[in-house]
């Protein structure tokens, strides 16, 4: 009989909704009942630093759903998962066990591997971040991950950027910039030809090098995915590279739902921005 | 007087005790300063570790912080590893992510450092999820 799993997905991967999907195709596959639940209703409450009051309640309400539906939770989201460790759980009562996806795919790897079958003929380098990885040994298992799908080779350019992902980076650009320039530099240094990041954060910041046609980025969930022939497309990287495109790409009737006014000054600027390359 | 508990009362007890316990078990020694990768970018670069240390468990107890330790807490970006460099065991992590919601005025104390915000956070979110979900995905998932 499989488990029953609740998969806390986080608020912004909902930018990529292949992943979310991709991510419950292959929890099912190795055995896990997943139901998804995410977005700004599950928020941890950690984008409110700026008032603890919010933020405290947010948790509050978060938890309190979780423990409402009485099962183990899967999360996606590094903020969420770190956040729940660090204050969630300290200001709320917790009735749920608790596990990061890299940590079950990994104790998962004897059931995963057979349902890698389709050739992924890539040299990979990951893209790694300092913090996080004391949490959760990603650094160490996302590499194991890969290194079973037929065809990745991964290699090591030696850089491991600062922080834990990239979107904290969002104020400061001097030192997203750097970011940005070692990981090109050290994915070049070791002739990756494409850079897989763990978290959708850093997706959506490297996958600029993709849009500006320095490398191929991908997130590791596609890599596993495209070798179980899973056919999820991964549109926010195909809205990303065609820039100004992406509107025709998209179209007005999904452009509609959330209002043209919107997607011009909220949605569009994003896609069309690039990495500052030195 | 409603028996209610007051919505993050927990929250905010808990953030006390770990400033009290990071408040006497700091010997500002430094150290956790001069191994942090994210001290470059800051906009008040301290040659002072010491001092900037002791200018962050200022902002804790409720004072004004120096430009240094402002600085310094404006570009923490969790990377942990103060953590394994302190000698005392205090986690300058959580020292650094409790400095950090004081100074931007988010434990009822005066706000010292400024947050770019960002008004259509949510809403960005939102209109991602309505262009790639299906309508019974965003009512079911979300």
């Amino acid at each position: 009989m499989s488990e029953r799993v609740t998969f806390w997905y986080g608020c912004n991967v909902l930018r990529h909704g292949d992943i979310i999907h991709a991510c419950l195709d292959i929890l099912r596959a190795i055995g896990y009942e997943a139901s998804p639940v995410g977005g700004p209703d599950y928020c941890c409450g950690t984008v409110r630093d700026a008032n603890q009051m919010t933020a405290g309640g947010m948790a509050t309400r978060t938890v309190g759903k979780l423990n409402d539906r009485g099962a183990r939770v899967v999360a996606w989201c590094p903020s969420c998962h770190s956040h729940m460790h660090d204050f969630m759980e300290k200001g709320n009562d917790r009735h749920f066990d608790m596990t990061y996806l890299v940590d079950l795919l990994h104790a998962n790897r004897q059931k995963l591997a057979p349902l890698l079958v389709h050739k992924v003929p890539m040299k990979v380098m990951l893209h790694r971040h300092i913090g996080f990885n004391e949490l959760v040994p990603v650094n160490r298992m996302v590499p194991e991950l890969l290194g079973m799908i037929p065809g990745v080779e991964v290699v090591d350019g030696g850089y491991t950027a600062p922080g834990y992902m990239c979107a904290s980076f969002g104020a400061l650009p001097k030192a997203l910039e750097d970011i940005h320039a070692n990981t090109l530099r050290a994915a070049k240094a070791c002739g990756a030809e494409a850079v897989v990041t763990t978290f959708h954060q850093c997706y959506r910041e490297i996958v600029g090098l993709d849009a500006a046609r320095a490398i191929d980025v991908y997130n590791y969930i596609h890599l596993i995915a495209r070798s179980m022939g899973l056919p999820y497309e991964d549109e926010y990287k195909a809205w990303k590279r065609a820039g100004d495109g992406a509107t025709a790409m998209i179209g007005a009737e999904r452009i509609a739902k959330v209002g043209i006014e919107f997607y011009e000054r909220a949605v569009l600027p994003e896609l069309k921005k690039r990495p500052n390359l030195r | 007087m409603s028996d209610r508990p007051v919505i993050g009362q927990r929250l905010k007890e808990y953030q006390a005790r770990e400033v009290e316990r990071i408040l006497g078990a700091c010997t500002k020694c430094g150290k956790c300063y001069e191994v942090c990768p994210m001290a470059q970018y800051s906009k008040a670069p301290s040659q002072d570790s010491k001092a900037t240390v002791a200018g962050v468990l200022a902002v804790l107890r409720g004072e004004q912080g120096t430009p240094e330790a402002l600085g310094w807490i404006g570009v923490c970006t969790r990377s942990g590893v103060c953590v394994p460099a302190c000698p005392e065991n205090v986690d300058p992590k959580m020292m650094m992510r409790l400095a950090r919601m004081t100074a931007l005025g988010g434990r009822g104390r005066a706000k010292q450092i400024e947050v770019k915000e960002d008004r259509d956070y949510f809403d960005r979110v939102r209109a991602f999820a309505k262009l790639q979900l299906t309508d019974e995905e965003l009512k079911d998932w979300t």
